[in-house]
């Protein structure tokens, strides 16, 4: 892989991203707690953590769907943290997204033609022919037929109205996609034709793609890189082989064990990393490292309830947030 | 041995105002004592359908048209209402994707289990009390003396779906059929329900129906598996055989369409084009072949039937894959 070109400039860099949702004076869910990270171009970047992990808070914040608490995000240089709205509406052309629910982010009483045609209308590009053109053409990138855009959402399929959605996103020509779990919804045999058209318009397009999913086989198919989440925080960063052979956060290996393989065989074979008790509050997390109160092999009090482990490098382009990351077994 | 329950030919459709939907369409199979049995598929295929059908849950407009479902030996079908309330939850226990929205939000988690419990047995006060928190403790739920009296919004997903566990489990039965029981939950907390249902069914010797579109969950449960596409069932066999050697293109073309975990390279994933049919005006032949990439003219008209592909395996394709990918061989050669 070729991650490590040393003086490649990111597309987007995020810094000590923060976003904390108040819920009454003095006290907020703290969904992002200083998240850092850099997507290159042209590469794909998994986004991973279960549900209340701040990974889709994280992906709207860096879009600027949410305003954010404290933390700058870059693009191309340019802090987006920093630009007022119609500076920064200039720029939403560049950076799209892609929705998990294929039924709530069209709007039924719009004609497909319409919803994919709007960001076309919103920034004045085209007239009303050229328009017309461009919709045909989007709806024949992403394999649907050109002269369904008279047609409303309700006539098409779930992975139909998620091909809708990727039109839309590619409307304005954008260079990064924020794709929020945007296979979730679909039946299984219809996830693979969505992953396979997305990664086809990446090579089509030089698309850079932050994919946000729960699912860490999926994420690990897609991308070249892979950040795990646990309760607001990253807790390690690798390329998506090594993640899987080599992990070096317990929460990872814990997570990596629990996915199940189709495959009895293997499947038999394999041990489930047991974590003890629930996810923590967000409002109020564990001291020191926030896994701590679940980790198999924390060692409590100290280091890890009283010291927060940096994210740093533990092998080459390889980082993760634990001071005991040489003791995680390796082979799942 | 014999099993412990029986679906032979069971038809149940649903009187719509657009038309007859033939959700099940002519499933048959067993369950033996002790067994875990998967059964896959994508939505609207008639696997949860299958599930309501055998505790007779289905609802207007659906209605069990034709079959039987033999629960040791007797017909769950033809039963009268009385008669199936008596098994249902006793006999044969259902546990359903959402608990949250399976359990009473405004009654404890505690008076819901033995609820479940008074419906069949003749116990009263401390003993119901006493085994509900035994029940609880199976399910391990941490503190279950003080948790009986918690209700619903006060416990986890996973947790609540350990209570309905806990709630199928009351009264011991023979049956234990869930449907979808993971999907609402974490990768973490599914292992932990899997491996909760995995020990069920070695301790008590409780048959497990499991309802699931996830391959893997089967992979790690299940001894056997259906597989099913638009109301049929199209392969079905003991569970390694059918990962390793799968017959029907379907069920091949499925493994193929989920990105493995433990997989390095990158292999493009098998997309299955189209999309499922109507089960209105289901496709002529094989239901499949207008999305199958190995079809034959046959396939267009000639409906197949489950034939032996294996040992104990069975396929309901006239091509099966044992023969496409050999003429796919002889073609490259």
């Amino acid at each position: 892989m070729e991650t490590s070109v040393p003086d490649r400039v990111p597309l987007l860099r995020a810094e000590q991203v923060v976003k904390h949702f108040p819920i009454r004076p003095g006290v907020s869910v703290k969904a992002v707690d200083g998240v850092s990270f850099e997507i290159f171009p042209g590469e794909t970047v998994g986004l991973v953590g279960e549900s209340g992990c701040g990974k889709s808070t994280l992906g709207r914040v860096i879009t600027r769907l949410l305003p954010i608490t404290s933390g700058n995000v870059f693009f191309e240089g340019v802090d987006l943290t920093k630009l007022g709205a119609e500076k920064m509406r200039q720029y939403r052309r560049q950076l799209q997204m892609i929705f998990q629910d294929p039924y709530s982010s069209l709007d039924p009483r719009m004609t497909v033609g319409d919803i994919i045609a709007e960001p076309l209308v919103n920034f004045g590009l085209l007239d009303r022919r050229g328009k017309d053109k461009r919709v045909q053409e989007l709806l024949r990138i992403v394999g649907l037929n050109p002269y369904f855009n008279n047609r409303y959402p309700h006539e098409f399929s779930g992975g139909q109205r998620q091909r809708i959605g990727i039109a839309r996103a590619l409307a304005l020509q954008p260079k990064l996609i924020v794709a929020d779990e945007p296979i979730s919804a679909l039946d299984v045999s219809i996830q693979a034709q969505i992953i396979n058209l997305m990664e086809d318009l990446q090579q089509q397009f030089q698309l850079t793609y932050l994919f946000i999913a729960h699912d860490l086989s999926v994420v690990r198919h897609i991308s070249n890189r892979v950040i795990v989440m646990y309760l607001g925080k990253i807790v390690e960063v690798a390329d998506s082989v090594e993640i899987y052979r080599n992990p070096r956060h317990p929460y990872t290996k814990a997570l990596l064990s629990a996915i199940p393989i189709p495959d009895p065989e293997i499947q038999s074979k394999r041990r489930v990393v047991a974590l003890k008790g629930e996810i923590p509050s967000p409002v109020n997390p564990p001291s020191g490292c926030r896994f701590h109160t679940r980790c198999p092999i924390a060692q409590v009090p100290t280091p890890c309830a009283e010291v927060e482990p940096p994210l740093e490098d533990k092998a080459r382009d390889h980082l993760a947030a634990c001071h005991f990351s040489e003791k995680v077994p390796a082979a799942v | 041995m014999a099993p412990v329950l029986q679906v032979k030919d069971l038809h149940t459709e649903f009187f719509t105002d657009a038309g007859v939907v033939h959700a099940v369409d002519g499933v048959s199979f067993d369950l033996q004592p002790g067994e875990t049995l998967g059964i896959v598929g994508e939505s609207g295929c008639g696997k949860s359908v299958t599930a309501l059908s055998i505790l007779r849950l289905i609802q207007k407009p659906g209605r069990i048209v034709s079959g039987q479902i033999l629960f040791k030996g007797s017909d769950i079908v033809t039963m009268t209402g009385e008669e199936v309330r008596e098994i249902r939850g006793k006999d044969i226990a259902m546990i359903f994707q959402d608990p949250l929205s399976s359990l009473n939000p405004v009654l404890r988690v505690g008076f819901q289990i033995e609820e479940a419990m008074a419906a069949h047995q003749d116990i009263s006060g401390k003993d119901v009390l006493q085994r509900a928190i035994e029940l609880l403790k199976r399910v391990r739920i941490p503190a279950p003396e003080s948790r009986v009296k918690d209700y619903p919004h006060q416990f986890s997903g996973g947790m609540r779906q350990r209570a309905m566990i806990a709630m199928g489990l009351a009264n011991s039965p023979s049956i234990l059929i869930a449907d979808e029981p993971t999907t609402a939950l974490d990768v973490t907390v599914q292992a932990q329900i899997l491996e909760l249902l995995r020990d069920l069914n070695t301790e008590l010797g409780t048959s497990i129906v499991l309802i699931t579109h996830n391959m893997g969950v089967v992979a790690g449960l299940c001894s056997r598996v259906l597989v099913m596409y638009a109301g049929r069932v199209v392969e079905e066999g003991p569970v390694e055989q059918i990962f390793k050697d799968p017959q029907h293109p379907y069920t091949w073309s499925l493994l193929r369409s989920i990105p493995r975990l433990d997989s390095d390279r990158h292999e493009r994933l098998v997309s299955i084009k189209g999309i499922p049919p109507d089960l209105i005006k289901p496709p002529a032949g094989c239901r499949f072949n207008p999305r199958c990439q190995f079809r034959i003219e046959r396939c267009k008209h000639d409906d197949p039937h489950l034939m032996e592909v294996g040992p104990d395996q069975q396929a309901a394709c006239w091509v099966t894959m044992r023969q496409a990918l050999k003429s796919d061989g002889d073609q490259r050669a």
